[in-house]
């Protein structure tokens, strides 16, 4: 008969094991396992009334007004990943690139570019809601002082900017962490790869994309899930600079403010509809799911031995 | 064609100085080996050539043009590094095209190109192979191939077989002989091995600490070594070095025996340097040479050298007949064949003619 006696080794792993995986089922599978079942009933507020199947999916998707709200949600998502694709992960690139070339000052960038990743998202959204303020932001100071003056706006108050003040907003809070997992990579390049290819041009250019990039592409698979998992998933900082309402006029609203005002509510409005947010909820959870997936195998597979 | 001038050249890494002044002349294609212990400079003056480190004082010329400032991809330099430094995310074909396609070579002359290349090293089979799928031998000659195909005038090899099992090297060794034969090129060439050095070079170029000791072909640096350190480094096993007193036409070690040498040097104490193979050892003390004791003997099949201390306590190698045996602490004369011994300077290693 197998002993299944605990060793003092199998009990400590036991006790470590056992609590986070009890957490983790508690507010990570319950919660989305409840959502899923959530979303298959009707709901007045948080009174839970009859199955009805797939109903509130199709609410959500097709029906007026829900449907043009879930379309420019996850318009703006789409506008906010690619955005931030170039202005996050491009600019971490090219900054991990300037910091591994050892560039003046390499030392005090490299710190100075990792700093914002650490301040918490309201510090951040509260100081760039000042800094966009009309009279008194820092911005619009700034361009007045320069004799730009007739480029000061009101950022955050129309629609035509108030989106790409809160990309950018993101993008200086978050570029450090693409450049950190870059520089990580370019760091593992070994030095004589890099020498071979000085010996064969001194194009920047090539030996950018013909042989760093290429080696770096491993590092950026993770990079591109977790923006890709951040972006549609986007919350605290639209909600502080903007509010609940994606205003102005729903400019700003993502996918995560709306499924959060469908689900409990607003302040001002006080519908509130348990079985619409949680299917959204489970729309978001399984769009994401499935594209990061996707992400992560494709990019997997041209990862290279160094 | 390539005719390489070192003049006065140095370099410093922040303030530690490593290359106090180098002149050297390289003529075109000249098999030239760069040989010392390692942390000499070897290695730092190969870059500097390459141009991937800056030359911090001095002038290099290539051709009689001055390349101080000049891209290493526009100096007609190719290297091949230590650690072969292949591109691992492009198989091996594309690792040799790269750098040809980057020259500006139209498809047909890259091709024709990498054919010879694969051609001469037999790198055939192997063309769809990332480097990671490659033996060290194979990746050690696709470097060799992503440097042919440039077609440079100059090719650097930086410790090309250190990093090969020993059964690989000597074959490798001929194989990058054969190759210099082949394209003629003038290459340079990195080793601490001075049995390397020894079997390539045209011309071999002996560093210590920063400086040259000595440039010239291998038999020159064998026969007249300019100092002890060339003298001790060249050959193997190495030279015995003893001090000695002269007195009449006689050498002697304090309390340890002595050996007519004529020679018409006049000062009284010399460093004088023995070859294995120069040496003869005797059973007893007592007759002509030095005293000295056995210590161990190293057999080697179809000869032997046996180690054994002079009186004052200088380890020296003797090459002898594999059947003499010798026992451990067996006392012994030494004696030198005639016209065999090396003369330097007791106060600073330089060589003494006799
Ligand atoms: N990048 C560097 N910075 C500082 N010192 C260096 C650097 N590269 C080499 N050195 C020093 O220069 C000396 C010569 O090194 P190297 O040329 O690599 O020797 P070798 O190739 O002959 O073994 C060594 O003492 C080494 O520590
Ligand atoms: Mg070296």
């Amino acid at each position: 008969m197998p002993k299944l006696r605990m060793t003092g080794r199998g009990l400590w792993i036991t006790v470590l094991v056992v609590p986070p995986l009890a957490f983790v089922a508690l507010f990570i599978v319950y919660p989305i396992l409840s959502a899923f079942a959530y979303a298959f009933f009707d709901w007045q507020g948080l009174r839970r009334l009859d199955f009805i199947g797939l109903e509130n999916f199709h609410t959500v998707l097709f029906v007026e007004p829900y449907r043009s709200w879930t379309l420019n949600a996850f318009r703006n998502n789409v506008i906010v990943f690619f955005a931030l694709m170039v202005l996050q992960n491009g600019l971490g690139f090219i900054l991990a690139y300037a910091l591994w070339r050892e560039l003046p000052g390499a030392r005090f960038h490299r710190v100075a570019v990792f700093l914002p990743v650490v301040l918490s998202t309201i510090i951040v959204a509260y100081l760039f809601k000042l800094f966009y303020h009309p009279l008194f932001g820092v911005v619009n100071i700034s361009l007045r002082s320069i004799g730009l003056g007739w480029l000061a706006q009101p950022w955050l108050g129309q629609s035509s900017t108030a989106l790409w003040s809160l990309i950018i907003a993101q993008a200086w809070h978050m570029v450090g962490f693409p450049t950190l997992v870059f520089l990580a990579g370019m760091q593992r390049i070994p030095g004589e790869i890099l020498d071979a290819v000085r010996m064969e041009t001194e194009s920047e250019w090539v030996k950018i994309t013909k042989i760093v990039w290429p080696l770096v592409a491993p590092s950026a698979t993770i990079v591109f899930t977790l923006l890709f998992v951040g972006a549609f998933n986007w919350f605290e900082l639209p909600y502080i600079m903007a509010g609940l309402d994606g205003s102005p006029f729903g400019s700003t609203d993502v996918l995560g403010l709306y499924f959060y005002r469908t689900a409990f509510g607003n302040v001002s409005a006080g519908q509130q509809d348990f079985g619409l947010g949680s299917a959204l909820a489970v729309l978001i959870f399984i769009f994401i799911a499935a594209i990061a997936t996707v992400i992560t195998l494709r990019l997997r597979a041209r990862e290279i031995q160094l | 064609m390539a005719q390489l001038l070192l003049r006065g050249i140095k370099k410093r890494f922040k303030t530690t100085e490593v290359l106090h002044g180098i002149d050297l002349e390289i003529g075109d294609r000249e098999f030239v080996v760069f040989v010392g212990p390692s942390g000499c400079g070897k290695s730092t003056l190969l870059r500097l050539i390459a141009g991937l480190d800056p030359i911090s004082d001095g002038q290099f010329f290539l051709n009689g043009k001055l390349m101080n400032d000049v891209a290493p991809s526009r100096r007609g330099i190719a290297m091949v590094f230590q650690s072969y430094a292949l591109y691992p995310h492009m198989d091996v074909y594309e690792n040799m095209a790269f750098g040809a396609r980057l020259m500006g070579l139209d498809k047909a002359e890259v091709e024709r190109r990498i054919a010879e290349a694969v051609r001469m090293l037999r790198l055939g089979e192997l063309l769809k192979r990332r480097p990671r799928e490659l033996s060290g031998g194979q990746r050690q000659r696709v470097a060799i191939g992503r440097a042919l195909v440039r077609k440079p005038d100059v090719f650097l090899l930086d410790e090309p077989l250190s990093n090969l099992d020993a059964a690989l090297r000597s074959d490798v060794r001929l194989e990058i002989a054969r190759l210099h034969r082949e394209i003629g090129g003038t290459m340079i060439y990195v080793t601490h091995d001075q049995v390397e050095a020894m079997t390539l070079a045209d011309k071999i170029v002996v560093m210590n600490e920063g400086r040259i000791e000595q440039v010239g072909s291998p038999r020159a640096l064998y026969e007249t070594p300019a100092n002890t350190f060339v003298g001790t480094f060249i050959g193997s096993p190495r030279m015995s070095l003893v001090t000695v007193t002269r007195e009449g036409t006689r050498l002697g070690i304090a309390d340890g025996g002595s050996l007519p040498i004529d020679t018409k040097l006049d000062a009284r104490a010399l460093k004088l340097g023995m070859r294995p193979d120069a040496v003869s050892l005797h059973r007893g003390q007592g007759g002509e040479g030095f005293h000295a004791q056995v210590v161990y003997t190293e057999y080697l099949g179809d000869n032997a050298y046996v180690y054994v201390r002079l009186a004052d306590g200088t380890l020296l190698s003797a090459r002898t007949a594999p059947n003499d045996d010798f026992a451990p602490d067996e006392r012994v004369s030494v004696t030198l064949a005639p016209g065999t011994a090396h003369f330097f300077s007791a106060e600073d290693g330089r060589r003494l003619v006799p």
